[in-house]
């Protein structure tokens, strides 16, 4: 499957991935024209700061054994058996958010706005130039890569 | 090889689903006594009228035929014979099996208050069942008494608020979700629920029901003499692992199936699963049992590890909280209790020795899930210097540098 690749000591927090993703989840917007004080703006990435490590990526690894899917009592999430990524249907979810409190790497939230939905990398549908924070950052410190499972 | 699994929810799905994921040519047979699949942690949206009966639906809807999985619907097994390896079902069927999943769940449980159990407009909320039965009630009901002020309670109750009914829950503990919350975060729900409608009857309880001519309870008196009047009656007073079937095969059981770290029973072949364990208590831990007890009926070796089962989230009206761990530490205990809250926050974390006991996260719950595993693997978070309200993932950040994967470090 494809994973999004990180390689943290090439991060320097720029947060374009940011950006990019919720202008990707924002409908024709771009990077330049993307209303960041939109209630709606949420980013599905972040990137942590640590005096002794420097700046941590924290995205979605689509896992292995994911354990959102494991606690998603309403079957809104999926491992998608051929591609590999985690998928999230929302007009099935119930918005319980068993699964914010399962994802051990803090990756899950509830929508800010409504808490009927959960925000989550959707890998940018698996559109042929790959997710949008991957194409927006330029240092490469994150990168597709094919990984074995 | 043919695994016959007894029960269609979260446990018995999921190790179906795991058997076919990585054995298509495996002979699955699910036998249910319910004939819908369905989320009881939805039911309140099923009552409520917020879904149907196919948006309560957990699994896609041509999951048996896609994954070729023989489902005995509306079909109840009575007996388990273990020497010879074959379940026998309430209309005579006898269905053998080389391995066998129980995972028939728990049922709701009455308590012995006089004329209580006998009253006919008296429901659980467990199936789809209960959740049609109360619909049909609710249709001409008007006053409704729910009692006990659990999770189950409170989504009851929600759901016939939304149905115009005027709503009254009786809880014994002086607090609404009291094995989840703190005093603090469940007023705030509370208020949540009386701006709807609901009245609350704290730290009181049902000593006695009036009957009607026909059988149906009309008035609920308490111990406080106080006296609720009544025309349907919703029991949320806790739920007991379900397997009547087991008496005389040798299953070991105490109040629940006792199982093995890989959840086999004490009989060779025979595995179980979710609330009749008893070491479930929720929906993702129903789930990964079923999956894990799968996996070990394939003959692969795994431990259900996973065990923490002190945790939930809570979403009414909006307002969600995160709930782990010990949250009411006793004063003997010696815990630290941090709190920190501003108009839409509040959060509490119980600390002992460094050691993070429980937490209640009320508002913003993004990226709490952290916690969980800090709470669930006791690791000792005295030397990370900053302030115990700020502690994330990134402070156990480890990649795994082959899989891309998230490790913890510590």
């Amino acid at each position: 499957m494809k994973r999004i690749i990180i390689d943290r000591e090439k991060c320097d927090g720029c947060l374009n991935c940011n950006i990019a993703c919720i202008s990707a989840h924002e409908e024709g917007s771009n990077f330049y024209t993307v209303n960041l004080q939109s209630p709606d703006a949420e980013t599905r990435n972040f990137i942590k700061f640590d005096a002794q490590q420097g700046y941590l990526p924290i995205f979605c690894r689509h896992c292995d054994e994911p354990e959102c899917v494991l606690s998603c009592m309403s079957g809104a999430l999926e491992k998608d058996q051929l591609t590999g990524h985690v998928q999230y249907d929302e007009t099935k979810c119930a918005a319980c958010y068993m699964c914010v409190m399962n994802c051990s790497y803090g990756v899950l939230k509830p929508d800010k706005q409504t808490r009927t939905k959960l925000i989550k990398c959707d890998f940018c549908d698996d559109k042929p130039d790959g997710p949008s924070c991957v194409k927006s950052c330029p240092k490469k410190a994150i990168e597709v890569k094919e990984v074995s499972r | 090889m043919k695994i016959v699994i007894i029960g269609a929810s979260a446990a018995g799905i999921s190790a179906a689903k795991t058997i076919k994921a990585s054995e298509p040519d495996t002979e699955v047979v699910i036998i249910s006594k319910e004939d819908s699949i369905h989320s009881r942690c939805m039911l309140h949206k099923f009552l409520g009228h917020e879904r149907d009966t196919k948006g309560v639906n957990f699994i896609p809807e041509d999951f048996f035929e896609t994954n070729n999985i023989t489902w005995l619907k509306n079909t109840t097994v009575i007996r388990l014979d273990t020497n010879n390896k074959f379940v026998k079902t309430h209309d005579n069927q006898e269905i053998s099996f080389d391995k066998l999943l129980i995972a028939t769940g728990a049922s709701y449980f009455i308590p012995p208050i006089p004329d209580l159990r006998e009253s006919k407009n008296v429901y659980g909320f467990r199936d789809l069942k209960d959740a049609q039965l109360l619909d049909i009630e609710c249709k001409t009901a008007k006053n409704a008494v729910v009692i006990g002020a659990g999770l189950v309670g409170m989504d009851a109750a929600m759901a016939m608020l939304e149905r115009g009914l005027t709503v009254t829950v009786i809880e014994m503990t002086s607090d609404v979700m009291s094995l989840q919350l703190d005093k603090k975060s469940a007023q705030a729900y509370q208020q949540l629920f009386e701006n709807a409608g609901a009245e609350f009857i704290l730290n009181d309880k049902v000593v006695s029901v009036d009957v009607d001519e026909v059988g149906r309870g009309k008035t609920i008196y308490l111990a406080s003499g106080k006296a609720v009047p009544a025309d349907v009656i919703v029991i949320a007073a806790g739920v007991r692992p379900a397997f009547n079937f087991t008496e005389g095969s040798g299953i070991a059981t105490n109040h629940a199936i006792l199982v093995g770290e890989d959840l086999r029973t004490n009989v060779k072949d025979i595995y179980a699963a979710g609330d009749v364990t008893g070491i479930a208590g929720i929906w993702p831990n129903a789930m990964k049992q079923g999956r894990i007890a799968a996996i070990n009926m394939l003959g692969e070796k795994r431990l259900y590890e996973d065990r923490y089962a002190l945790k939930n989230t809570v979403n009414f009206y909006g307002l969600t909280t995160l709930s782990l761990g010990n949250i009411n530490p006793e004063p003997e205990e010696n815990c630290e209790i941090f709190i920190r809250e501003d108009r839409n926050n509040y959060q509490k974390i119980v600390v002992k020795n460094g050691v993070v006991q429980g937490v209640i996260i009320q508002g913003d719950i993004g990226g709490t899930g952290f916690w969980q595993y800090l709470i669930k693997n006791k690791i000792d978070v005295s030397g990370i210097d900053k302030d115990v309200f700020s502690l994330s993932y990134a402070d156990f950040y480890d990649l795994d540098q082959q899989t891309g994967e998230y490790n913890y470090a510590v």
